[in-house]
């Protein structure tokens, strides 16, 4: 089977299931909260390429999952930290569904990390950092922490930790869950204290690259999404005698969407084929700009049943308007390209 | 060390050494004979080096793989060398059609002529047949052994330099009309010829209008059947089109982008900077999709509409880009009043250059057709 193929039946599969109300056990049943993770660990030993085919397939759906924080993002940081004894068996707990972590990295740029300090009465966890995704339903949460040393670290904290605090914070898209993370003075045992494998600020870095990759992944599925569903209606609604697909104006923008997607996927197949900052910038900026584009268009094209709460285009356009906005705008992506042309 | 890495190496080190050094500058300003003068001596150059027609079949010269192609443009782009203008429709058009229609005897009378510096030219647009170029109106009447041309083609890119033309005329008039056309191969030394050119918004004159009156063609120079010359023309139309705009896109993204970063620098303003990286991101995305089609198209598994999407976003991408080049270069960019001969559009000069991006975004099957083709072919609409 090619990895073409390989990613054809994956999305197909993804397609059928996603198409109810999933649950997180049907997530780490399908094997995908696992996917990237290594064989001996648990996983399914794949790559983050198939990891995205299922970002795209959720964003197709719309899916309300926890995908994002749950597994992209915590697996991604549980991965980036070196080996040892409570690390790996966290790693075999969450793919096999015996537990559910998140990742207290906030999806708006530029956030301090938590403070992790030695005092008299042992080690202790300070910060507050907003718009995390994932965090309600997770047990355990991967805070992104520094050392007394200044040195980014990852401390593994129970979510019912005296001192934790979880808020749920409202957003218009009803398909993500955000929320504002406060540790007050956490108690942190030595051993929850994880080193960054390599360079951290580089592996800190690269999470933040995978997330935003992850959500660029979900916006061509939006946007693939909200373009299909606008050919479909263009077929068959019909004015003026004709169906409206046959209007040049209709057509046309259409063509326009079509034409957009196709860059877009050319982007984020690239990022996810060699992932770093450039690449990472370019595929989030463009694919998350084309998603609102589509999006809105296709609203335009459906008309007045468009507009409407029942018709549902709003979830796809709010989900497409919160993804360019989480892990950095196009703009912000935008301005870090341009720091290469001084 | 792959064999590819080899040989983009050498591909690399051809340039350095071959490349013509300040090209531009000599080629501005330049008359007619100059610039066809220049054009085959670096047609013969690269000929000499096995980069010519790269695309061919190796029994005729080529046989380089899609991905060595691919490499060998790239590097051309890269080291800024001249374009192939004059050759083009001869390398790409005319050749086509001979391996996919022509017969032996067609096939060896041109194939190594095009490679000795023969010039062709495309004889299909009319005055009444633009974007609805089956509506073509150019007779050609059965005469014994040979046809009888009568009519008028358009916008004839280089007619005054061709020694042949690619001609559509109707042969059977009382057919549909994409079902009584045939493709002849026509001599342009025949009588009955008259070539004026036409001076496009730039100020160039390599458009031309023929004249053909009673223009005797032999009926051998009829290439595929009789009245089947529109399918032939779809079919080979498009052959050349992916790796010809992968050449073109990595022109844009190498001299191209650099000149417009070099354009706007130092890049102090935020404005001018998010464009220039919308700009950067638009060219990575466009080689992306070039690469792409070369590549399904070589593996036949291209979309019906995959060529027109590239067409249609490469050519508005290049008027947008050099707009922007000639709103940030102001009033001095339009004092620029000439620019270097085989440039195509890339020379820097922004003005001219957004002036002759029309050029793209018009010909070869304007935008507007390319959207309706989008719609109707890629994504099913109804007509």
């Amino acid at each position: 089977m090619s990895l073409s193929e390989l990613h054809d039946e994956l999305r197909s599969v993804a397609a059928d299931l996603l198409a109810k109300d999933v649950e997180w056990a049907l997530l780490v049943q399908a094997g995908w909260v696992g996917l990237d993770v290594p064989e001996e660990l648990g996983g399914a030993g794949a790559t983050f390429a198939e990891v995205a085919v299922i970002c795209e397939e959720i964003g197709r759906a719309a899916a309300p999952t926890a995908y994002l924080g749950g597994a992209v993002l915590s697996i991604g940081a549980l991965l980036s930290v070196q080996s040892n004894e409570f690390r790996d068996q966290l790693i075999r707990d969450v793919t096999a569904g015996n537990t559910r972590v998140a990742l207290g990295l906030s999806a708006e740029r530029a956030q301090p990390n938590f403070e992790l300090a030695t005092t008299r009465r042992g080690c202790r966890i300070h910060g507050h950092v907003t718009f995390v995704p994932d965090a309600a339903a997770a047990q355990q949460l991967l805070l992104p922490a520094t050392d007394p040393d200044r040195v980014p670290v990852l401390v593994d904290v129970a979510s019912d930790a005296v001192g934790l605090s979880i808020d749920n914070q409202p957003v218009l898209d009803e398909t993500r869950q955000l929320s504002t993370v406060t540790a007050e003075g956490v108690e942190v045992d030595g051993a929850a204290v994880w080193r960054f494998d390599g360079d951290p600020q580089a592996r800190l870095r690269g999470l933040i690259d995978r997330g935003a990759v992850a959500v660029a992944y979900d916006s061509l599925g939006v946007a693939q999404a909200m373009l299909d569903a606008t050919v479909s209606y263009a077929r068959v609604r019909r004015q003026f005698g004709q169906p409206i697909g046959a209007f040049q104006a209709v057509k046309h923008a259409c063509a326009d969407m079509l034409v957009r997607i196709s860059v877009a996927r050319q982007l984020v197949t690239s990022a996810v084929n060699e992932l770093n900052e450039v690449t990472a910038a370019m595929a989030k900026a463009y694919a998350c700009d084309t998603a609102v584009e589509v999006a809105g268009k296709a609203m335009q094209l459906h008309g007045g049943i468009g507009y409407t709460w029942e018709g549902g285009l709003h979830v796809y356009l709010k989900r497409a308007a919160l993804n360019r906005a989480l892990f950095g705008s196009p703009a912000v992506h935008r301005a870090l390209l341009a720091r290469r042309y001084r | 060390v792959t064999d590819l890495d080899e040989f983009r190496a050498a591909v690399r080190s051809w340039c350095a050494a071959h490349v013509p050094k300040d090209w531009r500058a000599a080629q501005t300003g330049v008359s007619d004979d100059e610039f066809v003068s220049f054009q085959k001596s670096w047609f013969a150059e690269l000929h000499s080096a096995g980069y010519a027609v790269p695309h061919w079949p190796a029994e005729w010269g080529g046989g380089m793989s899609v991905p060595q192609q691919i490499a060998l443009y790239q590097e051309l782009a890269a080291h800024d060398a001249p374009r192939l203008v004059l050759a083009f429709v001869g390398i790409h058009h005319a050749a086509s059609t001979l391996f996919a229609a022509g017969t032996d005897a067609q096939r060896q009378r041109h194939l190594p002529a095009i490679l000795d510096g023969e010039i062709w030219v495309q004889g299909f647009s009319e005055p009444e047949a633009g974007s609805d170029l089956a509506a073509l109106r150019t007779t050609a009447r059965a005469d014994g052994e040979n046809f009888v041309v009568n009519g008028q083609k358009l916008w004839a890119s280089g007619a005054m330099h061709a020694d042949w033309c690619l001609l559509l005329a109707r042969t059977d008039p009382d057919a549909p009309k994409r079902h009584g056309i045939s493709y002849f191969l026509m001599d342009m030394t025949t009588p009955g010829i008259d070539v004026r050119t036409i001076r496009n918004a730039v100020g160039e004159s390599h458009f031309c209008e023929v004249f053909l009156n009673d223009v005797v063609v032999p009926a051998a120079n009829l290439i595929g059947p009789v009245n089947e010359g529109w399918q032939v023309a779809q079919a080979t139309l498009g052959a050349e089109r992916g790796m010809t705009m992968l050449e073109l896109a990595e022109r844009l993204s190498n001299a191209g982008f650099r000149w417009l970063v070099a354009e706007c620098s130092p890049v102090h303003d935020a404005l001018v900077a998010d464009r220039l990286a919308q700009f950067e991101i638009e060219l990575t995305g466009l080689r992306g999709l070039c690469r792409d089609l070369v590549e399904r198209s070589e593996a036949r598994q291209a979309g019906p509409a995959d060529a027109s999407i590239v067409k249609l976003y490469y050519s508005e991408l290049l008027q947008r880009m050099t707009g922007f080049g000639a709103e940030v270069g102001g009033l001095a960019a339009h004092t620029v009043l000439t620019k270097p001969a085989s440039s195509g559009w890339e020379s820097g000069n922004w003005m001219l250059d957004f002036i002759g991006s029309w050029e793209w975004t018009i010909p070869g099957g304007a935008s507007e057709i390319q959207r309706t083709i989008i719609g109707e072919r890629g994504l099913g609409l109804p007509r």
